[in-house]
């Protein structure tokens, strides 16, 4: 390989760098491609290859493996494998649990959705107000998405509860009468709902405060100078200059939410009855506790569609504004 | 920021937040204090509001039963997750933003990684099953940690690429000229320099790993190799009202995370590829 002074000046015309460093010859930037080694040229590829290698095992290979089998009977324990066509998606149609389970899940994460963002609006609000204790307030007020969500379901499971939880202990004293929080099934699933408000306003509300916090505070003197006051202000300045923000914090809410699971699993198990069930525990009871492997993919084949619809929306989003 | 003028916006003000805050931190407040309750003051039908008789059986009896065994399989599990998916996703976070690469390849991959970072875990647990059986993982905290970079690769590859996007590459090409090879580049300068980005990211991995709960419950079958979700999980189902060790052992697999909550607060943004600022 030819050294690099002495085939070419550098920087100033004529002048020669006096003393070349031991290292120089490894630099790079002067070399010309044909000059680099093979290994040099392919740097990148290189540096991707683990990443790929995992991703491709990880997500490419089960996701094409999970359209495969749900076109398949695949009993995981009886060793049975048929392939039944659009069998398995003809009986999901035709499913009470799964329709009930969809349903279920849709209510949810609307539910949840709308709600943690509101909330998440107003706490967004409030802090974006400069007082005493804001800096000591802020970490706590993100404590609940800070916890487990086992834990969470823990505690709530605790305070739910008919004879001793403190909820029903507290409505009693105002007078009320119990509340049958998780037994009721009219109730169990807004009980629910109300655990995952509790735990994940908290994201919300950062998202939101972001935003807030990156409005100009001149957009506001110069309204006010203009005699705009109160809701005005909020009505022509912060929400539309919020839209981003708040299109953000729906978009992860309800992708999130549409995935409960791990509620449902450790508060009501699905019941009373099917008052709670929802997709993903369904694809978990038909595959990892009956091992019917083709029906639970049908069912994941149609919850990922569902939810890549809504992903397509964040990532118009992420592509739109240039972040990739 | 804004601030307020008269005393009565005040008033409203405190009233507003004061409530907000017992909503939020009541529930934590509950489980501290019934984590020092004894039975009689918990499971009846007039709970004290303040622990009369604080005592610490709970948490004897937790060391009694050997429950550190699963902070120490968390611990193990959400760490050496975390370590693969840091080197792993620097080094592709690095090529992204540095490199071409043919027929933007890269978007493609990191449009992917997105949608995987959205996609139900449940949806690519059922063939994740099946291979980790073929492997012999099944049951083991190895095959856990390599399940857990579904979770936690796309999120470190997005989340450091924003970081390495901040790098100049003037600095780069400075050590070039000075005749450092690309790799010592990577050591000496863009190491350093993403180095918060790191710790960020390194801290969101810990949090969504310490934390998870499907995998953990779909793939580790015997008690010794537990985590503590599903040590928790199987508490809350198995055993009606022994509130005072359950809250024990929620209290102290979250005060590591708690303590990190002033970080997250602020780095949240950074990890969801709109930085928006």
């Amino acid at each position: 390989m030819r050294r690099f002074w002495a085939s070419k000046p550098l920087g100033v015309e004529g002048v020669r760098p006096r003393a070349a460093p031991p290292c120089f010859r490894l630099s790079m930037v002067h070399k010309r491609p044909h000059m680099r080694s093979w290994y040099e040229r392919h740097l990148n590829f290189f540096l991707l290859l683990p990443a790929l290698i995992i991703i491709i095992f990880l997500t490419i290979y089960p996701i094409v493996n999970v359209i495969y089998l749900s076109f398949y009977r695949y009993n995981y324990l009886r060793g049975v494998k048929a392939l039944v066509g659009v069998d398995n998606y003809l009986r999901l149609s035709g499913d009470w649990l799964f329709l009930q389970g969809l349903k279920n899940t849709f209510l949810f994460s609307i539910t949840a959705t709308i709600m943690e963002v509101l909330l998440g609006l107003g706490l967004a609000l409030l802090f974006n107000v400069r007082f005493r204790g804001r800096k000591w307030l802020l970490p706590a007020a993100i404590f609940p998405m800070m916890l487990s969500t086992m834990v969470v379901c823990a505690i709530w499971r605790s305070m739910y509860h008919y004879d001793y939880g403190i909820l029903n202990h507290l409505l009693s004293l105002i007078g009320l009468g119990r509340v049958k929080w998780l037994i009721d099934p009219a109730l169990a699933l807004w009980s629910v709902v109300l655990v995952d408000i509790w735990q994940w306003t908290p994201m919300a509300f950062l998202i939101l405060l972001a935003g807030l916090q990156s409005i100009p505070r001149e957009l506001y003197e110069a309204a006010q100078v203009d005699g705009a006051t109160g809701f005005k202000l909020f009505r022509h300045i912060t929400l539309p200059l919020l839209r981003n923000h708040l299109m953000l914090a729906f978009l992860l809410r309800s992708i999130d939410t549409f995935k409960i699971f791990d509620k449902v699993y450790a508060l009501t198990g699905g019941g009373p009855g099917t008052a709670t069930e929802t997709i993903s525990f369904y694809i978990y009871r038909e595959g990892f506790r009956y091992f019917n492997m083709g029906r639970a993919s049908a069912a994941a084949v149609v919850m990922f569609l569902a939810v890549g619809t809504v992903t397509a929306f964040y990532i118009r989003q992420v592509l739109r504004r240039n972040y990739v | 920021m804004y601030k307020l003028r008269k005393w009565t916006w005040w008033f409203g003000f405190y009233l507003l937040i004061g409530l907000a805050m017992i909503f939020i931190l009541f529930p934590i407040y509950w489980m501290v204090t019934t984590s020092v309750k004894p039975p009689l003051e918990y499971a009846t039908r007039n709970p004290t509001w303040f622990p009369q008789h604080p005592t610490l059986a709970h948490y004897r009896s937790l060391v009694e039963q050997k429950a550190y065994r699963y902070f120490l399989n968390t611990l193990v599990v959400s760490l050496s997750a975390t370590v693969i998916s840091l080197v792993v996703g620097l080094m592709a976070a690095y090529a992204l933003a540095r490199y071409r690469f043919p027929a933007r390849l890269d978007l493609l991959f990191l449009l992917w990684v997105l949608l995987v970072r959205m996609a139900p875990p449940v949806v690519i647990a059922i063939p994740l099953y099946t291979t980790l059986r073929t492997l012999n993982l099944l049951n083991t905290l190895f095959g856990l940690v390599i399940s857990y970079q579904v979770y936690t690769l796309p999120y470190s590859i997005w989340m450091l690429l924003g970081f390495v996007r901040d790098v100049p590459i003037e600095i780069e090409e400075a050590a070039a000229i000075d005749g450092a090879s690309k790799l010592r580049t990577l050591r000496s300068i863009v190491l350093p320099l993403v180095g918060p980005g790191l710790v960020a990211t390194a801290i969101f991995n810990m949090i969504m790993t310490w934390n998870e709960f499907i995998y953990a419950l779909l793939f580790l079958r015997t008690p010794a190799a537990f985590t503590l979700p599903i040590h928790i999980a199987n508490y809350i189902t198995e055993y009606e009202i022994l509130w005072g060790e359950l809250m024990a052992i929620g209290l102290l697999s979250s005060l590591p995370m708690l303590l990190l909550s002033g970080y997250v607060q602020r780095y949240l943004l950074r990890g969801f590829a709109l930085q928006l600022k």
